[in-house]
């Protein structure tokens, strides 16, 4: 019973993470059909910062100021990124050059990080205490990242469904010659999509810093996740993505609690070839229609 | 020197010299550093042209078979850990090491094959991201068995060892290794294989009427592809002399993606041109800062990105091509073909039905496409369907190429039931067929287009092919995406004759064509059935050229035939002059 709380807590906080890469995908994908494989990377900034910012004993005051300065942060450094990756893209998205371009920023990001930490494991402290949950002690960051991804859902699906800009982000998903000949300037709203997943991997990495791995290394391993999250729920669907994020987060966590850390990873992959061999389409996504 | 260049047969001898050129370098990368005496440098460059004979494979797998694969670094890896595994921790040796590391290879290549055949693209990429993140972790995690971070070290007697003059063995092995994996990269694009293998990779739906099973292709491409980088994983041990889980990290599949994108996708040359940049530019330029290489390496290859978005190779052959484009392109034209006294290809005339469909009914979700359609094709007849813009006439053709299977309803060809045939085995029974897009490939020269419509029937004379030799050269040296709309419909209807399919489908062959060449293309359906025995059926907005060709005239109006018979008929239903008010001026 104890065991299971222990799994199901830790999966449950790790997968809110693993939700957030999965929705911060889903918003740069759904605009471009562009899957951005530095997010993971992004997503340890977003932890960099924290480490950087947040001093030794830090107080609640200060984490609310620096929050939202992390996500804007990042957001600059993703609009960035996604201006240059845009750039070569001439017309079609059935081009090579965004896999290099999205994946030569991430290994610029992991070398970053490999010069600034050397190989040492530096830790952020938490202004939050933990709690106790039925006699088991849960970092207070677990809660947050769960809260932050629920957050998230509610603000892009309000912002997808009530907000012009929103809107018009959604018509670029659905018909992008169409929404070019309505007169949508495109590659704004393109490069404005990026500027948000920024934001929600920013806001991610800052809320998860003192449970996350700071690491060059450990950017992939969250694209990884985060894309079988999305995956599982579907891509481009955000609720898919919460649902997927928290899925693969408790059966990951139940095989490294069984079998060892080590093989956490190899569990994502294996659920990852299950849903595509069985469901490409995942729970909430629409099968593709073929054209001819 | 511009002009000399340009002179070079671009499309034809390219590959083959861009092979060459690549085998020069890589013997010249070799053997100078061996002569110069520098084992810093020799060593080197071992190591660069193991991972160019892996890029190379990976080149093919990637442009010619259209298959994103993250993960070749694992399939380099289990070959290289497994000699380490068998043949010093097991004590094997390292020939019985190396029997296992190329079969452990060939099945995890050949792992990564099976969600190809279900999934493409990026989602097929971060399936084998995965497994390239995954795998350095389980030779971790299984440390019983692989003595986990500490490694594995190997010695091969015998491979290393200098002989007088400094080479040794393993320099020659790999040699050998690199030239022969671009020399096969090139013979393997001349093959029909090879040609048939890139048709797939660039529109599966017209591979597939043209006989092709892609998903058997995937599997080639995936095995060739592990093949060429397991035996690359075995040389890599004797190089190196030692094996540890940190070699292998997801870093490594991403370096040979990288090689052969920035080298320029698809080109002979490009993998080891992207190789060596993103190999020896950090390594060599920040020898003394190593915690800046992973850095450099990561802007060396954006930048190439940004400015040569085809990729180092692609981009200068690019720019050769557009230079020689100034010249003439050359002229599709039928005259050849109908002017040849074709003889004795007319099979005997019998009045059987070539194509049966019975009840055939197809919906899209609510709306019926097709509601339970009749329709009878005699051989060697011209059967013309008609009817108005989404009357359901495409969908038709789908179905009796296979393409879209129907709700209900069969489908008998030469009385061979065949409504639940896959495309490519319709193709087989002889079914060709033309799109309203034709299906065009650019990256073949125009010969290289209708060849690929011979290779859809190897055991038959191609007849074609010989009837149209005096073009061979000049149609071998252009591509054919500066040809006209028009043209690039004729070469398509040329390749479906070539692929000798008794029966063929021509989905609107007409539309674009001037009064002129539409006046040619009626001739052309008249020589195919009188001279060639072709039974045809053609779905067409001209109703002129239907008219005049025809034998027989379905009309198809929301999804059902609403008059059928010959012109003359029809030309007079009044329900049939009710959709048609005012064109029919036959």
């Amino acid at each position: 019973m104890q065991d299971l709380l222990i799994i199901a807590v830790h999966g449950i906080g790790a997968g809110a993470i693993f939700a957030l890469v999965g929705m911060s995908f889903n918003v740069v994908f759904n605009a471009s059909g562009i899957l951005n494989f530095a997010q993971g990377n992004l997503l340890v900034l977003g932890g960099l910062f924290a480490l950087l910012t947040l001093p030794g004993e830090p107080s609640v005051t200060g984490w609310l100021v620096l929050l939202p300065i992390a996500a804007i942060v990042l957001a600059a450094l993703v609009a960035i990124q996604g201006g240059i990756t845009l750039l070569p893209l001439r017309s079609s998205v059935e081009q090579h050059s965004w896999l290099i371009t999205t994946l030569a920023a991430s290994v610029i990001i992991s070398g970053v990080l490999m010069i600034y930490q050397g190989s040492a494991q530096p830790t952020v402290h938490s202004p939050f205490a933990g709690f106790r949950l039925m006699g088991m002690r849960v970092p207070a960051s677990y809660a947050l990242a769960t809260l932050l991804a629920i957050l998230w859902y509610v603000a892009l699906y309000l912002f997808h469904t009530r907000m012009l800009t929103g809107l018009a982000m959604s018509a670029i998903s659905q018909d992008l010659d169409a929404a070019r000949a309505a007169g949508l300037r495109v590659r704004r709203l393109q490069i404005l999509s990026f500027a948000i997943s920024g934001l929600i991997v920013g806001s991610a990495g800052f809320v998860a810093a003192p449970v996350m791995a700071i690491a060059s290394d450990s950017g992939i391993s969250y694209v990884m996740n985060g894309f079988v999250a999305a995956v599982i729920g579907g891509i481009g669907s955000n609720l898919g993505a919460l649902i997927g994020g928290f899925l693969v987060g408790v059966i990951t966590s139940y095989a490294a609690f069984n079998y060892g850390g080590e093989f956490q990873d190899a569990v994502a992959l294996a659920l990852l070839v299950g849903v595509l061999m069985l469901r490409p389409q995942g729970l909430l996504g629409r099968p593709a229609a073929r054209r001819v | 020197m511009a002009r000399a260049l340009a002179r070079i047969n671009l499309l034809r001898g390219a590959d083959g010299a861009q092979a060459l050129i690549g085998i020069v370098l890589v013997i010249a990368s070799i053997v100078i550093p061996i002569l110069a005496g520098s084992a810093y440098w020799t060593h080197n460059f071992l190591i660069v042209s193991l991972f160019v004979s892996v890029a190379v494979v990976q080149n093919l797998l990637l442009s010619d078979a259209g298959q994103v694969s993250f993960g070749q670094g694992a399939v380099f890896g289990i070959a290289a850990y497994t000699v380490g595994m068998v043949g010093t921790l097991w004590s094997q040796g390292f020939v019985i090491g190396a029997l296992c590391g190329m079969a452990a290879a060939i099945l995890l290549g050949l792992l990564f094959a099976l969600p190809a055949l279900r999934v493409q693209g990026y989602y097929l990429g971060f399936v084998t991201l995965s497994a390239a993140v995954v795998f350095p972790q389980m030779l971790v995690a299984l440390n019983d068995y692989t003595n986990g971070i500490n490694g594995i070290p190997v010695t091969v007697p015998g491979l290393s060892e200098q002989g007088q003059t400094g080479f040794t063995l393993i320099a020659l092995l790999v040699i050998v290794l690199t030239s022969a994996a671009l020399l096969f990269h090139a013979a393997f694009r001349a093959t029909r294989a090879g040609r048939r293998m890139r048709v797939a990779a660039a529109s599966p739906e017209a591979a597939m009427t043209l006989g092709i099973d892609p998903g058997r292709l995937r599997f080639l491409a995936f095995s060739i592809a592990a093949i060429g980088t397991g035996i690359a994983g075995l040389l890599y041990v004797p190089v190196l002399g030692f094996v540890s889980p940190y070699a292998f990290r997801v870093d490594l599949s991403i370096f040979f993606f990288f090689s052969v994108v920035i080298g320029g996708n698809g080109q002979l040359l490009g993998p080891l041109i992207g190789a060596w940049i993103l190999y020896l530019v950090p390594n060599a330029l920040l020898a003394g800062w190593s915690d800046y290489r992973l850095v450099g390496y990561g802007i060396v290859a954006l930048l190439i990105m940004l400015v040569f978005p085809d990729g180092v190779v692609g981009s200068m052959m690019d720019r050769l091509r557009r230079f020689r484009a100034r010249e003439s392109v050359p002229l599709i034209a039928m005259d050849h073909l109908l002017n040849d006294p074709v003889t004795d290809l007319s099979p005997p005339a019998s009045a059987t039905s070539a194509i049966v469909v019975t009840g055939a009914r197809k919906s899209f979700g609510q709306l019926a496409a097709l509601g339970g359609v009749d329709l009878s094709v005699t051989a060697g007849h011209i059967h013309g369907l008609v009817g108005p813009n989404g009357s359901g006439k495409t969908t038709l053709l789908n179905a009796i190429s296979g393409l879209a299977p129907l709700d209900s309803g069969v489908i008998r060809i030469d009385g061979t039931d065949a409504t639940r045939f896959a495309a490519h085995r319709l193709a087989a029974l002889g079914v060709g067929r033309t799109f309203q897009t034709p299906r065009i490939f650019d990256s073949m020269s125009i010969w290289e287009n209708l060849m690929i419509g011979a290779d859809a029937a190897p055991t038959h004379d191609p007849w074609l092919l010989r009837t149209l030799a005096r073009d061979e050269e000049s149609w071998s040296e252009s591509r054919p995406d500066l040809l006209p709309h028009a043209q690039r419909r004729v070469l398509e209807i040329m390749r479906v004759i070539a692929s000798d399919a008794p029966i063929l489908l021509l989905d609107e062959p007409a539309a674009g064509l001037s009064p002129e060449e539409r006046r040619d293309f009626a001739r052309l359906m008249r020589f195919l059935r009188d001279r060639l025995g072709r039974t045809i059926l053609i779905v067409e907005h001209d109703l002129d050229l239907v008219w005049r060709v025809a034998d027989r005239i379905s009309v198809l109006d929301a999804g059902l035939i609403v008059a059928e018979g010959p012109p003359d008929e029809i030309h007079d239903n009044p329900r049939v002059r009710a959709l048609f008010t005012g064109t029919i001026n036959a």
